[in-house]
């Protein structure tokens, strides 16, 4: 469902449809209960929206000959509200799905085992690296290396003596796992089990199919040619 | 018949120059608990990969003679069917984890094996509460602590239903309470489902109470295997670079002194019963023979560190440092120590300005650490930290020690000279051109050591030196420290190694929950039981078990394995004085 969101406000940019959009994400929101983060995220998100009005409808003014017209407002605005939309898909996606939910999708999707067994390492592995990038840059900047010291060339070089060592203790590393990995079986059943399973229930069937005539009525409206804008008729401002 | 069997066991990795293994021969029955001990590269971990298969399925190189686990040639069958009988646990949590939650890693290996879906479930439930962390089963894995880490290693081992559970050095990365849970949870595997357990580790004193039986290796071979008495009341163990626990060495050395106990004491609580017995119900006066040493001197030099109130909350909302003030003055000896998540580390790294206090301030020779940048205070204070891998890059041992020396901005002609003095220093000379990362642990941390201390800083830190050290490792660091002190260094140590510090005499500074909750020489600290207690901290071994003698007034704060036989000696024949 979300994904046929995420599609449809790519699809659109006049106002008046993503309008709709934006306002049917709002139950969406409500029924995953992340009301709250949502509205965390979109207090960063509502400053780089008020930018992207801002640079759209001044490289409007200027490449359209020094004028500004209702319709460039009006075009601004959708550009920003798409945005927004984009954002709220994005951010009701990774609210409400845990990586190890959309691992078994990808599981009942017959995606080979493997390559899920390589995202959710890749996901357990950020805090860890993230926490040994720091040390790392710790113990460098004891003995007196700065970071920020030098031209360019020099600030790259200062990168070497944090990313050696991680490079080196992440080979380390992925030897041990992979030693660990063969003491508890991996691979061992061609057929393995999953200690959980998706079901698909009649909910589920029910957000498939409307997704999918979300998603076709959406294409076929970008098709048609119907007029959906400008909604204001356009006048001169400046 | 045994449910371990090696016989004539030789093994050669690839590319390397002498065999790991060197004819070993061993057999161990079932529900036994066996301590594995040595000196560091003895060839402990090698033994442990040829268990499950590891060797020679995972690892190449050149495997002889024979191997028999649960009555399987272990040449002939592959790691996932071993892994239904042995399981290996291993040092850092960190890299043995592959889930999200601890559910879903626990369930990992029995997914592997394809069984269905109750049977999974079931091995589950049984795995978290055999490792006593059922009440952690819906949490996160990025979110436990070290010790809660190591327990849900066990437990994912525990779910393919080994009867043996062998585990190198699973206790490097915790606290002594951590170890000790770990250890606890061992022991119940052993009592309660007769897993047969093989313990490889160094913390000896902590470990040897739950063992039947101890083996120790020295270069490839075994070369002591027996009851935990027979192993250390022999002398080859100590040579061989593995420290007697200290109950242990005052049994013998009371013994030497003609004191029969009717054996070797093992434990605390088995040396205070046995001595109850040696001694007369009614004794006469305690003895007040002390023995003689300079008085634990605090040199009264011009404050070098001054703290002054400060606080830090890390982004994350966890306040490590809640108001701590704290003078450090010239040519001191310090420890600090407290339990994981005390604010140790946090507290060292305000001395060097790698944190800026929030509240409060810091004074470092005189210049407040908020107007300083790291490098110009790292200068003075030099920060070793825990793990060498974290600093070590360059391409030899040399280039590694420059590194410092050129980012101060020393002289040519200096550096040179700096570098001969720390190799000479470190004692590692013959390594200069060698790659850092073809060293070993030890080895490897002492070329971090070398790489801070050539440009002589004023201070010395050292973030938990003796975590993963073998004895022999850890004699070589009091020593080292020794020389650092007369050279008029201050030195600050962060550890939670009781016996160490027992050792050392420092000042110790204790923290809890980011306090400083006691502060003065090691005597005193040591026989304050209840800061002891609020820090987490278990006594030393000899005072403990002084403590448990109280009643013929023995005194509290005692340490020392000489001072101890003697007076126990003196309480024995009576004397007064």
């Amino acid at each position: 469902m979300v994904m046929a969101l995420f599609a449809a406000s790519i699809i659109f940019y006049e106002l008046p449809p993503l309008m709709a959009i934006l306002l049917l994400q709002v139950p969406l929101l409500l029924m995953g209960g992340v009301a709250r983060e949502w509205a965390r995220t979109l207090r960063g998100g509502a400053m780089l929206a008020a930018i992207i009005f801002a640079s759209n409808l001044i490289s409007f003014y200027f490449f359209q000959g020094y004028t500004l017209t209702t319709e460039m407002v009006e075009l601004s605005l959708s550009l920003s509200i798409r945005f927004i939309s984009l954002m709220t898909s994005f951010s009701i996606f990774f609210l409400t799905t845990s990586p190890d939910e959309l691992s078994l999708a990808l599981e009942k999707a017959r995606v080979p085992y493997e390559f899920n067994f390589a995202f959710i390492t890749a996901i357990r592995f950020v805090p860890v690296l993230a926490e040994e990038a720091q040390s790392i840059m710790d113990a460098q900047r004891a003995r007196g290396l700065e970071m920020e010291r030098g031209g360019l060339l020099a600030r790259l070089r200062n990168y070497i003596p944090v990313l050696l060592p991680l490079i080196v203790n992440s080979i380390r590393r992925s030897l041990e796992l992979a030693e660990a990995m063969e003491s508890r079986g991996f691979g061992a059943s061609r057929r393995r089990t999953n200690l959980y399973e998706l079901r698909m229930r009649g909910g589920d069937y029910l957000v498939v199919v409307s997704s999918m005539a979300l998603l076709g009525a959406s294409i076929y409206l970008r098709l048609s040619g119907i007029p959906m804008g400008p909604i204001i008729p356009p006048r001169r401002i400046l | 018949m045994g449910i371990i069997e090696a016989r004539d066991l030789w093994y050669l990795y690839p590319n390397a120059g002498e065999p790991s293994l060197k004819g070993l021969n061993m057999d161990i029955g079932r529900g036994e608990f066996v301590l594995l001990t040595g000196p560091s590269g003895c060839g402990k971990t090698t033994f442990c990969r040829c268990l499950n298969g590891l060797i020679p399925h995972f690892y190449d190189g050149e495997l002889r003679g024979e191997l028999r686990v649960s009555g399987l040639n272990t040449r002939e069958h592959p790691i996932a069917e071993l892994a239904r009988h042995v399981g290996l646990v291993f040092q850092n949590p960190d890299n043995q984890i592959f889930a999200l939650t601890v559910e879903k890693e626990v369930a990992f290996g029995p997914e592997n094996l394809g069984l269905d879906r109750r049977e999974i479930l079931e091995a589950v439930e049984w795995a978290l509460r055999a490792a006593g962390i059922a009440e952690l089963r819906h949490r996160g894995t990025n979110e436990l602590s070290g010790g809660q880490k190591q327990r849900l290693a066990i437990a994912s081992v525990l779910a393919m239903r080994p009867e043996i559970i062998v585990l190198d050095e699973p206790t490097s990365f915790l606290d002594p309470m951590g170890a000790e849970r770990i250890f606890e949870v061992l022991e119940r595997l052993r009592r309660e489902f007769q897993i047969t357990v093989i313990l490889i580790e160094h913390r000896v004193d902590l470990a040897v109470r739950y063992a039947d039986r101890v083996v120790v290796f020295n270069d490839g071979r075994i070369i002591a295997n027996g009851s935990p008495e027979e192993v250390f009341g022999a002398e080859e163990s100590r040579l061989a670079g593995v420290g007697t626990p200290k109950i242990i060495e005052l049994g013998k050395r009371l013994a030497r002194r003609g004191v029969s106990l009717g054996g070797l004491p093992i434990t605390v609580e088995d040396f205070v019963s046995r001595m109850r017995k040696a001694l007369p119900a009614h004794g006469g006066p305690p003895p007040a023979w002390r023995m003689r040493r300079r008085e634990p001197e605090f040199p009264g030099g011009s404050p070098i560190i001054e703290v002054e109130g400060i606080s830090y909350t890390y982004p994350n909302g966890v306040r490590a440092i809640d108001g701590v003030s704290l003078t450090i003055n010239r040519g001191e000896f310090i420890a600090i120590m407290g339990e994981n998540g005390a604010g140790k580390t946090t507290l060292v790294k305000h001395f060097n300005g790698l944190l800026k206090p929030q509240t409060g301030r810091v004074i470092v020779d005189g210049v407040d650490t908020s107007k300083a940048s790291v490098a110009a205070l790292a200068r003075k204070v030099g920060l070793v930290f825990q793990n060498p891998d974290d600093q070590l890059f360059a391409e030899s041992v040399e280039e590694e020690i420059r590194f410092g020396l050129r980012n101060f901005g020393f002289e040519g002609d200096v550096i040179e000279k700096r570098v001969e003095w720390a190799l000479n220093l470190l004692d590692i000379e013959r390594y200069r051109r060698s790659s850092p990362f073809t060293l070993s642990g030890g080895e490897r941390k002492r070329v971090a050591l070398a790489s801070v201390l050539a440009w002589d800083p004023e201070v010395v830190v050292l973030d938990e030196p003796t975590i993963g050290q073998d004895y022999a490792q850890k004699e070589r660091l009091r020593h080292f420290l020794m020389q650092l002190r007369t050279r008029g260094k201050t030195v600050i140590m962060v550890t939670h190694d009781v016996e160490f510090v027992a050792e050392n005499r420092p000042r110790v500074i204790l923290m809890a929950g980011g306090r400083i909750i006691a502060d003065g020489p090691m005597e005193r600290i040591m026989g304050d039981a209840e800061s002891l207690k609020a820090a987490s901290i278990t006594p030393p071994e000899i005072a403990k078990a002084f403590r448990g003698l109280s009643g013929y007034g023995l005194p509290a704060d005692v340490y020392d394995v000489e001072e101890a036989a003697e007076i126990i000696v003196r309480l024995l024949r009576g004397d007064g004085d």
